[in-house]
């Protein structure tokens, strides 16, 4: 079931179109928003949101219409903008039970569920300190902190690991991961972090110059063309190649005891093949997985030749 | 990360399930965290009793002078002092000596409403909820509004009730019977009046102090030319001269000569002593001197319209994201 459905979008800032005929499927889950600075992964949160009208086209989130129905969507949504924001003079649990009451929730439930949002959060006893003194760690934190707490259905993260230590990446990362696996929350992220996406998304949205380039689950499009697998040997064999081809597949990489792979047939089909020339060659099979790209080399693939990516259901 | 000796035993992410309320009037919500931030600064406590000094002054002198005439042997009851003051003056004259402290008291809470929520990016927290640009307008227009209003109307009344209950005899009531309800129109005046202008400035700059610079510079520097029209409206007055009516009208374009204009346009006098008794420039009759009222007419639109300007200058500049276009 689909947390957003983009139809046709187009969004114009003047003459530059910063989202062109967009269309895409947001699932549930956590997706990542991926693409390089300048591609329109913002331009689409906002306008997902209704700060920016949209030229053409029509958005629907948790069911409300974008543009119609902004009030109800941004009840039911959270967003941890990019940069630095707070409300002045106040201590964080004052900003995020303000936050809480601003989202509609009474002023006794938004002060409760601002403690226990910012614990959760890890803002401990700082909690009580004013906002304006807090470290750029600290103020990702509270960003979001004060999105949760409304306890929102889908939660919009534009570069939440902006400005971060290594530490403290690992930590924002844990956050959301963990609250976007099983808490019932679907998390948008927006990132050009490829480790960050992949760390925390099951499914991504790749966007460049406004437009879809690609989209489906992470291992999807990590996957190569005619699925290959790894092999790993015992020793180095040299008659494994050959008996690897005179079965009819193909060698696409062989470095000492390693071996890529392709087969016709079902990966089981494929392991069966590939132990039976291990025992015709004469050696030992220690390992053996479906290849994969990693995340780096799909994206390249997909935003420099996105019609020659491997998998057509990905491309737009 | 999350500390084991946290006081709240359950860490663990926990979706919100309580009610939420419909997402209409959030500018309520806006408004009373501004007056929150308001009444926590001293300086809003401290002028705001400071502004209403001139009516504790005219509460003393008045205690004092009934006293002294009903103990006097002379007064047989009937003091001088009471039968020649114009009740509703006094009320002018205290609005007008409370402006300079009203405008203080909307420096320290207004001038930084939008600049530093445009410093801190605060935007982007209010209307990524459920807020929509008016309801930010109308709740940062009402959390100034709102205290300036009741530090204007809450001495005024005060003293309005002290006069009905103690002054009756000396046609408190009787003078203008419509008294009261002419006190409750100017009551806002001062709060929609800074309310407007402080949204306006502050709209324009990222920084609260220089908001407040600003404003206090149009303030000071308008109040600077009224002046002037005032010592000339004073020196074509001497010898039972008449001062030109564009001076009259120029008097009044300051932020407290449009609101003490407003306030004698509705309280329909030109404005009187301080007390009975105390004499204008040069020895002469106060009232001789002072500048007759505006028309409602042209006043009232005129302040109608510099709020709507204000006001509308901030919801121009107010946005969730800047669009280059």
């Amino acid at each position: 079931m689909g947390v957003a459905s983009i139809r046709n979008l187009t969004v114009k800032y003047g003459s530059f179109v910063a989202l062109d005929n967009f269309s895409c499927e947001i699932q549930e889950g956590c997706t990542g928003l991926l693409g390089p600075n300048g591609a329109g992964k913002t331009t689409l949160l906002k306008t997902i949101l209704g700060f920016i009208a949209p030229t053409a086209g029509s958005a629907e989130v948790l069911g409300y219409q974008v543009g119609v129905e902004g009030k109800d969507i941004r009840q039911r949504v959270g967003l941890m903008p990019e940069q630095d924001c707070h409300i002045p003079g106040l201590s964080a649990v004052q900003f995020v039970a303000y936050a809480g009451e601003l989202a509609g929730m009474p002023d006794d439930q938004a002060l409760r569920r601002a403690h226990e949002v910012l614990e959760y959060c890890g803002l401990g006893e700082a909690r009580y300190r004013n906002v304006e003194t807090y470290s750029t760690g600290m103020k990702q934190r509270i960003k979001l902190a004060q999105a949760l707490v409304h306890g929102p259905r889908l939660l919009l993260l534009d570069e939440p690991t902006n400005g971060l230590d290594p530490a403290g990446r690992e930590d924002m990362l844990d956050l959301v991961q963990s609250i976007s696996h099983g808490k019932g929350v679907n998390v948008l992220v927006s990132s050009h972090l490829l480790p960050d996406i992949e760390r925390v998304c099951d499914q991504i949205v790749v966007v460049l110059g406004g437009k879809l380039r690609a989209q489906g689950k992470i291992k999807d499009l990590k996957r190569i063309q005619g699925q290959p697998v790894d092999i790993e040997l015992r020793e180095p064999n040299e008659r494994f190649a050959q008996v690897v081809i005179a079965a009819g597949g193909e060698i696409q990489l062989s470095k000492s005891t390693s071996y890529r792979v392709v087969f016709p047939g079902s990966p089981e089909e494929i392991a069966a093949t590939v132990v039976k020339c291990a025992q015709e060659a004469g050696t030992q099979v220690r390992g053996i997985a479906l290849a994969e790209r990693s995340l780096e080399d799909a994206f390249l693939d997909v935003i420099s030749h996105p019609q020659s990516s491997n998998d057509p259901e990905l491309v737009s | 990360m999350s500390s084991i000796a946290s006081p709240i035993a359950d860490l663990t992410y926990r979706n919100y399930d309580g009610p939420l309320e419909a997402p209409i009037h959030r500018w309520w919500a806006i408004a009373k965290m501004s007056i929150r931030l308001a009444v926590k600064k001293k300086g809003f406590w401290i002028w705001s009793v400071i502004s209403a000094y001139w009516y504790l002054v005219m509460i003393a002198v008045f205690y004092f002078v009934d006293t002294f005439a009903q103990n006097s042997p002379i007064g047989n009851g009937q003091n001088p002092f009471f039968s020649q003051l114009v009740w509703k003056d006094q009320f002018l004259n205290a609005f007008s000596i409370a402006q300079l402290l009203l405008f203080i008291v909307a420096l320290l809470i207004g001038s930084g409403t939008i600049a530093n929520d445009n410093r801190a990016n605060a935007l982007l927290v209010y209307l990524s909820k459920p807020c929509s640009k008016l309801d930010y307008l109308i709740g940062k227009w009402f959390g100034i509004f709102l205290p300036i209003m009741l530090v204007t109307a809450a001495p005024m009344l005060l003293f309005y009730a002290y006069g009905a209950l103690s002054y009756r005899q000396y046609g408190f009531l009787h003078d203008d019977p419509w008294l009261i309800l002419k006190l409750l129109a100017i009551i806002p005046i001062p709060g929609i009046f800074h309310a407007s202008l402080s949204i306006g400035i502050s709209s324009l700059f990222n920084q609260g102090r220089l908001a407040g610079a600003t404003y206090a510079g149009l303030y000071f520097f308008t109040l600077f030319f009224t002046k002037a029209m005032q010592v000339v409206h004073i020196a074509s007055s001497v010898d039972g001269g008449v001062a030109p009516s564009l001076v009259d009208k120029l008097y009044y374009a300051s932020c407290d000569g449009l609101q003490i204009g407003l306030a004698k346009a509705i309280l329909n006098t030109s404005g009187g002593p301080l007390f009975p008794g105390m004499g204008g420039p040069m020895g002469r009759n106060r009232t001789a001197f002072a500048v007759p009222p505006p028309h409602l007419v042209w006043v009232l639109p005129l302040f109608l319209g510099i709020c709507a300007a204000c006001v509308f200058l901030a919801w121009s500049r107010i946005r969730a994201v800047e669009v280059v276009s």
